[in-house]
């Protein structure tokens, strides 16, 4: 049986990973990768702490944020490509059309 | 507790050494005389045609996100079908109706899918 | 489980079986325009229903409640959206490129606002974020709705790539407060949940991730790029009924499940309040394009409600509720004139306005008094309600949020009454020809103008919301 912390130091770590892949990368795409992997480090918070409690509400929290993710990630693609059908480009710089 | 964890990380570090070395020991100690066959990318095989980066068609995408959406369904699937055998005969049937009006939202949306043309290949 | 536990849910289930109707009829006819008047009756019913049929209760353990403020907030929702469809009419049924796409607008819409009800109705933290996507979601498909402009491909990709970061966020907090106390259940958190270092992170997080949806300042950036970007509808949409159920399960959130964090809660909503209120006026004066201004005005509008949460009454409460009320029939008063004229002419920006008056009676005057009541000028119901929140925060003991509160009612007068002294006063060789609009915007349009004339006039609504929120 691994401490708890150790888990939740991972997930803590791959959660500001992403957070700071979705600040400083400028590819959409990727940027929604980061976004996976900060939602996949909550997952495992979730489950770390599912487990250490003993209850079960934790794990089918998982179930419902993966599908939210999958969700999310179609949506997401989607305006991606409406957008590169109009730009040719996916680089979020280059979008500065709408600015104060 | 972490300290018999211990094993496993020298055994994991004699396994990334192992590796390093042979390739290494290999390419070091080995003969090396490279022609122009020798170098392409399949060496006995058909020649390559244009570049990696091509792009995709956009069917490819589109099945894509489709099966996202439509795969994903299985995480509520599995867990019930699980359980269904354990429950009281009440609870049955009444799970099963909940299933059956989720399977069938998701069937009028996969019509949707179908009617729009969006797995239509040609 | 009996039918009668399942007719708690009924606003839900109808919205959810509209929607599939919807996208069925769509599957068998050609005749897309045929989809429009079918599904506003059966809104219409299912808004009618709500009105009528009251009830109370819990569902699943306790992740679903309802209550009779939960089914009051519901009914604005609803009355809200009927309006945004009433006046979308003339965008969908008019451009011959929007009729193959009639019964996807609807049915994202209607899933929209499913999942806002859910939200506000839930009674746990799963509940609650399901709804929070399922609610947030669809809009970002709406916002990217005109798919071959360029603006809202944009606008889609900055909302989604915003909002899933900040619920990402709101998630983690969750997930902290989860592991702290062991439960996701508000009633159980209620009792659990205490002033320690992890969980006042997770609060913050939370807090950040709706203040997000209901862009308060420092997390209000996406807002004006997207409200510019996405057809005037959507606009409408996110800056009126988004924005009011997000602020309803905030203020169900912090009197609840947060409510032995009132100190910390208190002193930041305080702040929040102040740089929402007076960056929001201040962005606002400079705007040329009447979209962009009114997406402004809404981050100001939004910055007066944190008043009503201090100090955490039920007066407080019912005031929020009475607040969302009137600021969704005069913000979509505003936005429904926008609409039929951008509907109509494309012309969105503000020197277009010149004149308007001479053409367009009718039109101005609803946008006058749309905008008096986002002021608070008193003959229109805005001024009750900006009122009774000044009178929260004063009952408090905040004098200062409250004068600068005062202050910024004050300029943002300024600004509503240039659109005014534009359509009235100045002068101009084009103004916008004579628009005839159809009969559905005109119907949205009255709801609005009844809104915003009566809401005020009537005391007794703010009396009957107040005897609601004894029990939030």
């Amino acid at each position: 049986m691994i401490d708890i912390n150790y888990y939740l130091l991972t997930s803590a770590v791959l959660f500001s990973i992403g957070v700071a892949g979705v600040l400083i990368r400028r590819n959409a795409i990727v940027i929604f990768m980061c976004i996976e992997l900060m939602l996949n480090s909550i997952n495992l918070t979730l489950v770390a702490f599912s487990a250490f409690l003993g209850s079960i509400s934790g794990q089918i929290f998982v179930f419902i944020v993966m599908t939210v993710a999958a969700a999310e990630a179609a949506v997401g693609l989607a305006i991606v490509i409406a957008l590169f059908r109009n730009k040719e480009s996916v680089n979020i710089d280059e979008i500065n059309i709408l600015k104060w | 507790m972490i300290d018999s964890y211990i094993p496993i990380f020298i055994i994991f570090v004699f396994a990334v050494g192992f590796g390093i070395v042979m390739v290494k020991f290999s390419s070091l100690f080995g003969p090396s005389r490279p022609n122009k066959e020798k170098l392409s990318t399949y060496e006995s095989g058909i020649d390559p045609v244009g570049t990696a980066h091509e792009r995709f068609s956009i069917k490819f995408y589109m099945v894509a996100v489709l099966f996202i959406l439509f795969d994903i369904e299985v995480v509520f699937l599995y867990p019930w079908a699980a359980a269904f055998l354990n429950f009281e005969p009440v609870k049955m049937v009444y799970s099963f109706i909940s299933v059956i009006v989720f399977i069938i939202i998701l069937l009028v949306g996969y019509l949707y899918v179908i009617k729009k043309g969006a797995l239509k290949w040609d | 489980m009996t039918i009668d536990q399942f007719l708690l849910m009924k606003n839900e289930i109808l919205l959810i079986a509209i929607a599939v109707i919807v996208l069925i009829i769509d599957l068998m006819t050609d005749n897309k325009k045929i989809l429009f008047p079918v599904m506003i009756i059966l809104f219409i019913f299912t808004t009618v229903i709500g009105f009528i049929y009251q009830t109370d209760g819990e569902l699943f353990g306790g992740m679903y409640r309802s209550t009779p403020l939960i089914n009051m907030m519901k009914n604005i929702l609803n009355t809200g959206v009927l309006i945004i469809l009433l006046q979308s009419a003339g965008w969908l049924i008019n451009k011959a490129e929007n009729h193959e796409n009639i019964g996807g607008f609807c049915f994202i819409l209607i899933s929209s606002l499913a999942g806002m009800c859910f939200m506000i109705s839930s009674g746990d933290f799963l509940m609650f974020y399901l709804g929070l996507e399922l609610a947030t979601i669809p809009i970002a498909a709406l916002v990217a709705y005109e798919k071959m402009k360029f603006l809202s491909a944009e606008a889609g990709t900055k909302f989604i790539l915003s909002a899933v970061l900040s619920s990402g966020i709101l998630l983690y907090g969750i997930s902290i407060l989860y592991g702290t106390n062991g439960s996701i259940l508000f009633k159980d958190l209620n009792n659990s949940v205490e002033i320690t270092n992890l969980q006042a992170l997770a609060f913050i997080f939370i807090l950040s991730g709706i203040a997000f949806k209901i862009s308060l300042v420092p997390f209000h950036l996406w807002t004006a790029d997207v409200y510019e970007g996405a057809p005037v509808n959507i606009t409408s949409f996110l800056s009126s009924i988004s924005k009011a159920a997000s602020v309803f399960i905030l203020l169900i959130l912090l009197f609840t499940v947060f409510i032995n964090f009132s100190e910390i809660w208190n002193e930041l909503l305080v702040y929040l309040s102040i740089l929402t209120m007076t960056i929001g006026n201040l962005f606002a004066i400079r705007q040329q394009n009447l979209k962009r201004f009114l997406a402004f005005s809404s981050i100001a509008q939004a910055g007066f409600i944190p008043l009503g949460f201090i100090g955490g009454t039920s007066l407080g409460a019912s005031t929020v509720l009475y607040f969302l009320l009137i600021y969704v029939f005069s913000n979509l008063g505003a936005f429904g004139v926008v609409s039929v004229v951008t509907s109509a002419t494309g012309k969105e920006s503000m020197n277009d306005y010149n004149g308007f008056y001479k053409t367009n009676r009718g039109l101005s005057i609803v946008m006058m008094l749309s905008l008096f009541s986002l002021a608070g000028i008193p003959p229109v119901a805005g001024f009750f309600s900006k009122f009774f929140l000044f009178t929260i925060a004063a009952k408090q003991g905040y004098y200062f949020l409250l004068f600068i509160a005062v202050i910024n009612a004050t300029i943002s007068l300024y600004y509503y009454l240039l659109v005014v002294k534009a359509m009235f006063i100045n002068e101009n060789e084009q103004p916008i020809e004579k628009i005839t609009s159809d009969v559905y915007a005109k119907l949205g349009l009255a709801i609005c103008v009844l809104g915003i004339v009566f809401t005020g006039l009537f005391g007794i609504i703010f009396d009957y919301i107040n005897t609601l929120s004894k029990g939030i």
